[in-house]
């Protein structure tokens, strides 16, 4: 505990030199206007500033990729209050209230009631990283790769069974995933897979230009059929206001609390801050007295959300830098940052690279306190950005994804990989394939596949070794309790005779 | 709907039969220095089949009851879509011969002028400024290069 609050303070020297607060800042921002806009968010949009990132020194950049996420994090739940357009997916569940008390004239009330479940969530998911992440990194240097592959079957598990799509779905979306990862070059043989002798596909897909693909253009499909109509309500956060959230937070201790906990359990078992927020928001409801209110502009129906979706977003960086398995897609492209600096995330970097794990952390803490007092102060400022008519901005958010996709590997071939991915996106949102699982499968296909293999000749050819215990069994034990949920729920209730609610 | 739903269900089942055929080929079972390349492609393609079947079982059960009369996208919708699809393809084609950033700006000034009915002077002003500045950006100070297609090199002097 003592020696975590030494590094801390070490990281935080790092993370206070002026340099980098500049470009934390400038990461902010940039985050909150990607959090505004509709079909540019956290994931693409740390996407596409990667070739930019590689430039810098690798603290120095992965400062800037995680500001990114704080700043949209923050910010995508200012358009869903005042225009009733989520700026990202995990504020959709802050619409449902956050935009009814708005219309009814408490537009700076519910902002800052939303920032500051936020930085609550910030608080908590950031707590357990200074605090956990030292000590599953300690656990997780034993692991093989019998565990390593344990502890992913887990992570997918936690998709199927928690995920709340349709569970054949997910896994075809997983299965997907890791299909495409395995196109190209066998990593353990060197043998060419599956690419029919094209040098184009020898290369494979790179998961970023999925990720732009899927989430940029497949959001921008989908926001165009929507037909964007932005009504605008003027919000201004007053003195007043301030004071008036504060108290009001205090009333729902419980909501916010348990909001904040939802979020970081899903944070961490991945399923990242958008499934977090539903999960959160139906729980809030199920559990308030007065839930004939939600939907009408509810405190509790913004509080909630919220909290669950930072305490998600900033919780996504432990599995990240402890197992190498990022918590949330946006997570995932952090992490294929870090891994073009030639860092690899897993429980050697807490022993390699100290001070750039505890930098990391330490940027966590100042990224999500300046975050929260610049959406305070900025917020109608950043919401003006929607003012800007939509056939302006959709060309240019299409421009600025292409970048990003080219820039990844310098292949033109990936632009078009991203129009394709784009149109498999809108498709799969529309239905019901969960994109996510499918992102995480493409970013862990090799490791997946390495740890698998290396397990089955450690254990010359028999899968019982994915069983052995002392760590892998439980996990695995855990992991198929999870994957089959959707099948024993239903058993279980009728075991212990209970109606379907 | 859905025939948007059995569509993807079978081009999950086509891929796993592309999995299961290459991992055939190149070997799927124990080798001579334990599991062959082909070992994890092959079950992925089997799980990708039986995915595939097990949604094309609900589908056919689903539509039954609901009905086929919910649509993929609303009325109208396709026509928004396609007006963003086959611009922003253009301009990807575009670019293999005028580089990325004059496409860019032709896609956007295209786009403005024929979706959102924007003036003249905003049209050229956002569709010449944003492109220079993402090249100057880009190209320039974060010295990221960016496709020149054909003859794009010749077309920026600078």
């Amino acid at each position: 505990m003592l020696a975590d609050l030494n590094n801390l303070m070490m990281g935080l020297g790092i993370a206070l030199e002026p340099y980098n607060l500049l470009i934390a800042c400038i990461g902010l921002i940039l985050g909150i206007i990607v959090g505004v806009l509709p079909g540019l968010g956290g994931a693409n949009g740390v996407a596409i500033l990667i070739p930019v990132v590689v430039t810098m020194p690798a603290t120095t950049g992965v400062i800037l990729l995680s500001s990114i996420y704080w700043g949209a994090l923050y910010g995508g739940s200012i358009t869903s209050i005042l225009f009733n357009i989520p700026g990202e997916p995990w504020s959709v569940a802050t619409t449902f209230d956050g935009y009814p008390m708005a219309k009814k004239g408490r537009a700076g009330f519910a902002l800052v009631l939303s920032f500051l479940s936020h930085a609550v969530g910030a608080i908590v998911g950031v707590f357990l990283l200074t605090f956990l992440a030292p000590l599953i990194a300690e656990i997780a240097l034993k692991f093989g790769p019998a565990e390593i592959f344990s502890v992913m079957m887990l992570t997918f598990s936690a998709f199927v069974g928690l995920g709340g799509k349709s569970p054949v779905k997910t896994v075809a979306a997983i299965l997907f995933g890791f299909a495409l990862a395995a196109v190209g070059m066998d990593i353990v043989s060197g043998q060419l897979r599956i690419t029919f002798g094209s040098v184009v596909l020898m290369g494979g897909f790179n998961f970023i230009v999925a990720v732009i693909g899927l989430f940029g253009l497949g959001e921008i499909f989908l926001t165009v059929e929507e037909g964007l109509k932005v009504e605008g309500i003027v919000g201004r956060v007053t003195l007043k206001d301030i004071v008036d959230g504060f108290k009001e937070l205090l009333l729902y201790p419980k909501t916010l609390f348990m909001g904040a906990i939802i979020g970081c359990w899903m944070g961490i078992t991945p399923g990242g801050a958008t499934p977090a927020s539903f999960m959160s928001y139906g729980f809030a409801k199920e559990s308030a007295k007065n839930s004939a209110e939600f939907g009408h502009g509810a405190s509790a129906g913004i509080i909630a959300p919220e909290a669950a979706a930072h305490g998600a977003g900033t919780s996504a960086t432990l599995p990240m830098i402890t197992l190498g398995i990022p918590g949330s897609p946006t997570m995932a492209v952090i992490m294929g940052g870090l891994m073009i600096f030639g860092l690899t995330p897993g429980p050697m970097l807490f022993k390699e690279h100290a001070d750039f794990v505890w930098g990391l952390i330490a940027s966590c803490w100042v990224g999500n306190f300046i975050g929260f007092f610049m959406v305070m102060a900025f917020a109608p400022l950043f919401a003006a950005v929607l003012k800007v008519q939509f056939s302006i901005l959709m060309p240019a958010i299409v421009y600025v994804c292409a970048i990003g996709a080219y820039a990844v590997n310098n292949r033109m071939i990936d632009v078009y990989y991203m129009m394709i991915f784009g149109v498999l996106g809108y498709l799969f949102k529309k239905l019901d394939y969960p994109i996510a699982p499918m992102v995480l499968a493409l970013v862990l296909g090799n490791m997946a596949e390495q740890a698998m293999r290396q397990a089955l000749i450690m254990g010359q050819g028999s899968p019982l070794i994915f069983f052995l215990p002392p760590i892998a069994l439980p996990i695995m034990i855990v992991a198929l309790t999870i994957f089959f949920w959707p099948v024993i729920a239903p058993l279980k209730d009728k075991l212990l005779g209970k109606k379907k609610a | 709907m859905r025939t948007a739903d059995i569509s993807i269900a079978l081009m999950f089942f086509l891929i796993g039969l592309i999995l299961i055929f290459d991992s055939v080929r190149i070997g799927f079972q124990w080798g001579v220095t334990g599991p062959e390349s082909g070992l994890f492609p092959f079950y992925l393609g089997l799980g990708l089949i039986i995915c595939s079947l097990l949604t094309l079982r609900t589908i056919f059960v689903k539509y039954k009851k609901d009905g086929y009369k919910k649509l993929l996208m609303p009325e109208g919708a396709l026509k928004s879509i396609l007006w963003v699809l086959i611009p922003s393809t253009g301009m990807i084609v575009l670019t293999e011969f005028v580089g990325l950033h004059i496409a860019a700006g032709l896609f956007l000034g295209f786009y403005m002028r024929a979706v959102g009915k924007i003036g003249w002077v905003t049209t050229l002003l956002v569709s010449i400024l944003v492109p220079l500045s993402l090249y100057i950006a880009f190209d320039k100070l974060f010295l990221v290069p960016l496709p020149q297609g054909l003859w794009g090199g010749m077309l920026i002097p600078f």
